[in-house]
């Protein structure tokens, strides 16, 4: 029982063995990954190629600006020389004065050759020669310098012409703004591809490598030894299989790839930041300390209240669902006021969670915001700065505001982000220490199976304990000959229901000797072990289904066969006044037939398999005297022409055993028929009168 | 929908200052995100004008940080008004709803499965707060927001702003759709995975089987087809989401396109300056949010709506048993009286239980007998009123019960029932269950008469040990002990034991109903059973056959009466015995 209210608490934030494990499962999709990154890398430079367009455009359509450089520079710094030149200076454009060496420049302003105004230098050709008067006449009216098809205005003679005028001068920013348009959408359809592919990938990776592991869990838990199964919860199993796993999908869907994709984009907005001004990159650079302090200190907050929540609502849900469960019982002993008091007492903690969970984010993310803020306002800041030392273009400035803005956006669902990372951690742990679990019986048989097999059974000093040092069976030895039938009695606990789960291997003996016509069961295939010898259980199990499938588990049994059984053990007289027949679906738990009719159902299943051996454990719940007797015929049809060992709990039973068993303690304490025993007036004498309702008190 | 919304009503209406002290913050939080671009723009054109002060500049950054810290302050106080009312409710509802379930009767634990009801205390109250807390604020701040900026963004520049504004209704078109193609498909996914885990919980539950009859590959492949199934239906859905954030990213890159398409134009014809198409920029980004809440908000509010209403069905069930008003205060005594008992449920073509009359004086021991479905079950509910008898029907203490204080009632009787519940909780508080407050030596005396001290006491916790869910660490007898303890801990006038000591073997059970039935001496004890050697001990017994009383009597009375159908089970059981010592004596 150590393990069945094993904790599921997991402390560890992040452990990298189990990290590693989850990314092993990526192997058999490498080309998969590899597309997902590609299409994960195009998005993301698409999405950071927006601002940098705008900015472009800003720079060299929106509010484009040159300075004169007089003449007699030339010594100084290197130009391109195909500037505008009007009046003798040589105009350079905003950007490519930023981009001078600072020395060059330094050495340009303390001459006094370079122009303390921006200006705007239109060219009167760009819109072609129809075009051409237009211009030059709104470039007359602004008053301007010209020379050829330049001509030169200040800000404010730009601002201050009409509309008409200002469009016809400013001809070439208009064509460079048509020109540039196509290419943002081109880039914006080129993110819609990429981002679809690269979510659709994740999905379809996630979910691949959900099945599969979910596959592994199955057949894993499903080949474990009882002994393993036996100390596991079944809701446990199923929890691995299915919300644990889908907690690891979260990881590859919410983690893996929208986390990578945060992670690109703000890596991404650093580098262009970077690229495009090292200093005002160095401005964002400076204000990001207290956004780490407050996304590792919200994470662990975020973190502890998220567990208490979770704990509390667990809790809480657990405590309705169990009440209305056993709500006949909290109204027969009239404790619903009690049980109202401490419901109202849970649900407090929880409320007291759910707060702290929502102050944490309350706090947080106004936080992060309010930092975002004062990162745009220093960058303003000191943008205008730069931008006055004309060091740094106005759109870079805006790429600036607007790239701060992407890259505080993932920081707010950082610390959800994490958490989903902790949960799949958690998950990936509970499923690998179920995948970790090695105990499943030996299947190492290399004889064959003696065909047809004869049904002789011989048990030699065998010890068994379930848990350790709690010896169930101690030296149990005894022999069935082919065909017998053996009965075994015994006090609750002596060890009887064992017996079966060891002839069968579903358990392993810990000491001496199980053979079956002469041949250890370990040396035999184990497949070939089970389908020969078949156990009876006492609790009928029934899947949900038709009694067809529950009689035959599988096309191997024919509907011939099935009929046969079920007819031999007379469950077919039953099955035929059900509607539907055979094909009569059984509900949960099959509650729309008897007890007894289930037994019969049970009977058939083993029949219908045809095994050499039947080891039968009768039931023990207290069956009304009519059901008996119809399990009674059932059971003479099944055991018919067969080697058999019956745990026997009623009196007709042992009647009709060969002999007897008495099992006490472990061992088998007498052996005998039963007239034999009874006068023997020793355990057997005891137990039959106390077991089988024989005569009165002593 | 609004309809649905008046059961949160009086909720709202406690909570009321809350809100709009949280609409309030939602206003200035609104009211300075849409001056930000405002003071952005100011700081461009200042740049782009190429004469500023520096001083000019700090300002406009200064009053930036103001209105950012007037938003965080805010943002604050609003998730703590709003979230916190909207939690607060939760809570409160929740404290209702399971308050309510307590005085529920059987009847509607019947027709309302228990998966069904604990939906309603998590699920539904889950999208009721979703709707009180996020579906307001979406509601309210994205109506608030959305005229802000538009009249922002009109003021500024009316023909840019109508054009880039086009494709934004897209994206609340597409949320409205793709709620229902996500539904649509989200249902099948939810259905095969509840498949899937059905599979695997069946295949564990009787893994037994499965092996004994070497059955794990066909089970395997069971899995594998359901789990196949899953991912197929899950990727179906992965494939909506795949193409829908995207898109709404690209439609919101479509407004950025037009914007400096129109807005290049307007700034070009010197119609609007360069920090207004920047300010523009900010703005549509700010719309985006609106644009997708909008279509979230309708779905929350439905949703919210049809949870609300599945709640307040809950809330507003009547419980079908309950005291009657000036109902008798105060136990009754022991005797118990049937006059005439009919009974049919609801639906059933038969009466379960048919002109069925009895005596049973204090202090004495009625004996139960009859098949499965012959109304024994039944005619215990009757008593303590789990199912509700008719009126002048059953009498306790010489009073019909349905006049008495139904706690009261109630407590007059100590019930084991057939299927022995017990609540995940430690043994000793399983024993406790009915009397918290019971003392040391009465607890060892309940124990011991249920001969389960021997068992538990060998337990590494002891009584301390939790029972797991549903009794799971204790086998079936133990559980059933468990149960007696419990009922006797009351010491009741009434004790009933329906068929309560199945699964504790012979030999115990006799041990058990001895020390029992001395401990009770003076009292009333009701035994259902089917074992003759048991009822031997009662005072009366019945038969029960198809809801009728088949036949009554002391244990000899009915022996005698050959004929009977207790005669011929005691023949039978006697039989058995007999035939074994017969056999012996021939031996």
């Amino acid at each position: 029982m150590a393990d069945y209210f094993e904790s599921d608490v997991v402390t560890k934030d992040y452990d990298p063995r189990i990290m590693r494990r989850i990314l092993s499962y990526l192997k058999p999709y490498k080309s998969s990954v590899l597309l997902t990154l590609i299409a994960l890398a195009l998005a993301t430079a698409g999405e950071l190629l927006v601002p940098v367009l705008v900015r472009r455009i800003v720079d060299e359509a929106l509010v484009p600006s040159w300075y004169a450089v007089e003449p007699g520079a030339e010594g100084l710094v290197r130009l391109s020389g195909d500037e505008p030149r009007v009046g003798g200076a040589a105009y350079v454009a905003a950007r490519a004065l930023a981009e001078l060496p600072r020395s060059e420049r330094a050495r340009l302003e303390s001459e006094g050759l370079l122009g303390e105004e921006p200006c705007y230098v239109a060219d009167l050709d760009a819109g072609g020669p129809d075009r051409r008067a237009a211009a030059a006449a709104a470039a007359q009216a602004a008053g301007a310098r010209r020379e050829g098809r330049w001509a030169v205005l200040s800000q404010a003679e730009l601002r201050g012409l009409g509309p008409e005028q200002a469009r016809a001068l400013r001809a070439r920013d208009s064509a460079y703004i048509a020109r540039n348009a196509p290419i943002l959408l081109a880039a914006l359809a080129a993110v819609l591809a990429a981002s679809f592919l690269h979510i659709f990938l994740s999905s379809l990776i996630g979910q691949r490598i959900m099945k599969d592991m979910r596959m592994e869990l199955f057949r894993h838990a499903s080949t474990r030894s009882l002994a393993y199964l036996s100390r596991q919860p079944v809701g446990r199993l199923v929890t691995r299989m299915t919300s644990d796993v889908e907690t690891i999908n979260q990881f590859f869907t919410d983690v893996l790839s929208a986390f990578l994709k945060d992670a690109a984009v703000m890596a991404g907005v650093l580098a262009v930041l970077v690229a495009l001004d090292w200093r005002l990159a160095l401005v964002v650079a400076l204000t990001l300390p207290p956004v780490l302090v407050a996304t590792s200190v919200s994470r662990t907050r975020a973190r502890d209240a998220f567990r208490r929540q979770r704990q509390w609502l667990s809790r809480v849900n657990s405590y309705i669902s169990e009440r209305i469960s056993g709500i006949a019982v909290v109204q027969l002993f009239a404790r619903e006021e009690a049980s109202r008091r401490e419901f109202e007492a849970h649900d407090r903690e929880l409320l007291r969670a759910n707060l702290g969970e929502m102050y944490v984010f309350a706090v947080f993310r106004p936080i992060v915001d309010f930092l975002a803020t004062l990162t745009t306002a220093a960058v303003v800041y000191a943008g205008a700065q730069l931008i006055g030392a004309r060091l740094v273009s106005l759109g870079t400035l805006v790429a600036f505001v607007n790239l701060v803005r992407m890259f505080y956006s993932p920081v707010t669902d950082i610390s959800e982000k994490y958490t989903i990372l902790q949960s799949a951690m958690a998950g990936g742990e509970r499923v690998f220490r179920l995948l970790d679990a090695d105990e499943a019986i030996p299947d190492e048989g290399r004889r064959a199976m003696p065909s047809p097999l004869r049904g002789k059974i011989e048990f030699d000093r065998v010890r068994f304990a379930y848990k350790e040092g709690e010896w169930i069976l101690k030296d149990l030895s005894f022999a069935v000959e082919p065909g017998e039938m053996v009965a075994i009695v015994g006090y609750t606990g002596a060890g009887k229901t064992t017996i079966a789960n060891l002839i069968t291997r579903l358990w392993d003996a810990q000491e001496g000797r199980i053979e079956v016509d002469g041949i250890p069961i370990a040396e035999l295939p184990l497949a070939g072990l089970r389908r020969a010898i078949q156990p009876v259980p006492q609790d009928v199990f029934l899947f949900s289904g038709t009694i067809e499938d529950n009689i035959r588990l599988g096309p191997e049994v024919s509907e011939e066969r099935m009929r046969l059984a079920a007819a031999a053990v007379h469950a077919d007289e039953f099955i035929g006044r059900i509607e539907g027949g055979y094909r009569a679906l059984l509900s949960e738990g099959a509650t729309n037939i008897s007890q007894g009719q289930r037994q019969l159902l049970s009977f058939a299943r083993v029949l219908a398999h045809d095994p050499a051996v039947v080891i039968l454990d009768e039931a023990t719940a207290s069956i009304d005297t009519e059901t008996e007797r119809m399990v009674q015929r059932g059971l003479e049809g099944l055991l018919a022409g067969r080697t058999s060992v019956v745990i026997a709990h009623r009196l007709s039973t042992i009647r009709h055993a060969d002999r007897i068993l008495v099992l006490s303690q472990g061992r088998v304490a007498e052996e005998g028929r039963h007239e034999e025993l009874l006068e023997r007036r020793g355990l057997y004498w005891n137990l039959y009168r106390l077991q089988f309702g024989g005569k009165t008190e002593e | 929908m609004l309809r649905e919304y008046r059961t949160a009503l009086p909720y709202l209406r406690e909570h009321r200052g809350r809100y709009a002290a949280g609409a309030l913050c939602l206003l200035v939080v609104d009211g300075s995100q849409v001056l930000m671009p405002q003071l952005v723009k100011r700081a461009v054109d200042l740049v782009s004008s190429g004469a500023f002060s520096r001083r000019e500049v700090l300002e406009v950054c200064l009053w930036m940080l103001l209105a950012a810290l007037a938003i965080a302050v805010s943002r604050f106080l609003w998730r703590y008004f709003i979230h916190g009312s909207s939690r607060r409710i939760e809570a409160a509802m929740r404290d209702a709803l399971f308050s309510r379930l307590m005085d529920l009767s059987a009847g509607y634990f019947q027709a309302n499965k228990t998966g069904d009801l604990m939906a309603r205390a998590t699920n539904d109250l889950g999208n009721v707060r979703q709707a009180l807390g996020m579906g307001f604020v979406t509601l309210f701040d994205g109506v608030f927001m959305t005229a802000a900026v538009l009249v922002a963004m009109f003021a500024q520049n009316p023909r840019v702003a109508l054009l880039a504004v086009i494709p934004l209704p897209a994206i609340t078109l597409l949320i409205l759709g793709f709620g229902g193609m996500v539904g649509r498909r989200f249902h099948k996914v939810q259905e095969l995975y509840s498949r899937l885990s059905g599979i695997a919980q069946e295949t564990m539950s009787g893994i037994r089987v499965v092996k004994s009859f070497v059955k794990e590959e066909r089970f395997a492949s069971d899995f594998s087809e359901a789990n196949d199934r899953y991912a197929e239906a899950s990727l179906s859905v992965a494939k909506v989401f795949a193409f829908f954030f995207p898109l709404i990213s690209f439609l919101s890159g479509l407004t950025t396109a037009i914007l400096i398409l129109a807005g290049g134009r307007a700034v070009l014809g010197n119609a609007m300056s360069p920090g207004e198409i920047v300010a523009m920029l900010a703005y549509l980004e700010m719309l985006i949010w609106p644009m997708i809440s909008a279509g979230f908000t309708v779905t929350m509010l439905q949703r919210g709506a049809a949870s609300l209403s599945r709640v307040a069905e809950v809330l507003s069930a009547e419980p079908a048993i309950a005291s009657a008003p000036g109902a008798i205060r105060g136990r009754p005594s022991g005797s118990v009286e049937l006059r005439e008992l009919s009974l049919t449920y609801g639906g059933a073509g038969r009466p379960a239980l048919e002109g069925v009359s009895l005596r049973l004086p204090e202090g004495s021991t009625l004996g139960v007998l009859g098949r499965v479905g012959s109304g024994k079950s039944t005619l215990l509910k009757a008593l303590p009123r789990l199912v509700e008898p008719p009126p002048g029907t059953v009498f306790v203490g010489g009073r019909d019960v349905l006049s008495l204080d139904l706690g009261d009632l109630r407590r007059a009787f100590g019930f084991v029932p057939q299927d022995s519940f017990l609540f995940s909780d430690t043994v000793a508080a399983n024993v406790r269950f009915a009397v918290p407050e019971l003392g040391e030596e009465r607890f060892r005396r309940v124990v011991s008469i249920a001969a389960l001290d021997r068992d538990v006491e060998l337990f590494p916790a002891g009584w301390e040990t939790v029972v797991g869910e549903r009794g799971m660490t204790l086998s079936g007898g133990q559980k059933q002990r468990v149960a007696i303890a419990r009922a006797l801990a009351a010491d009741p006038a009434i004790l009933v034991l329906d068929d309560a000591l199945s699964a504790v073997d012979a030999e115990t059970e006799k041990a058990i109903l001895a020390a029992l039935l001395r401990e009770r001496a003076g009292r009333t004890n009701i035994l259902v059973s089917h074992r003759v050697s048991t009822l031997r001990n009662a005072d009366l017994v019945v038969v029960l056959d198809e809801g009728r009383v088949a036949q009554s009597g002391s244990h000899a009375e009915l022996l005698a009466d050959s004929g009977g159908y207790y005669a011929e089970m005691a023949r039978l059981q006697e039989l058995e015995a007999g035939y074994g010592s017969g056999a012996a004596g021939r031996a």
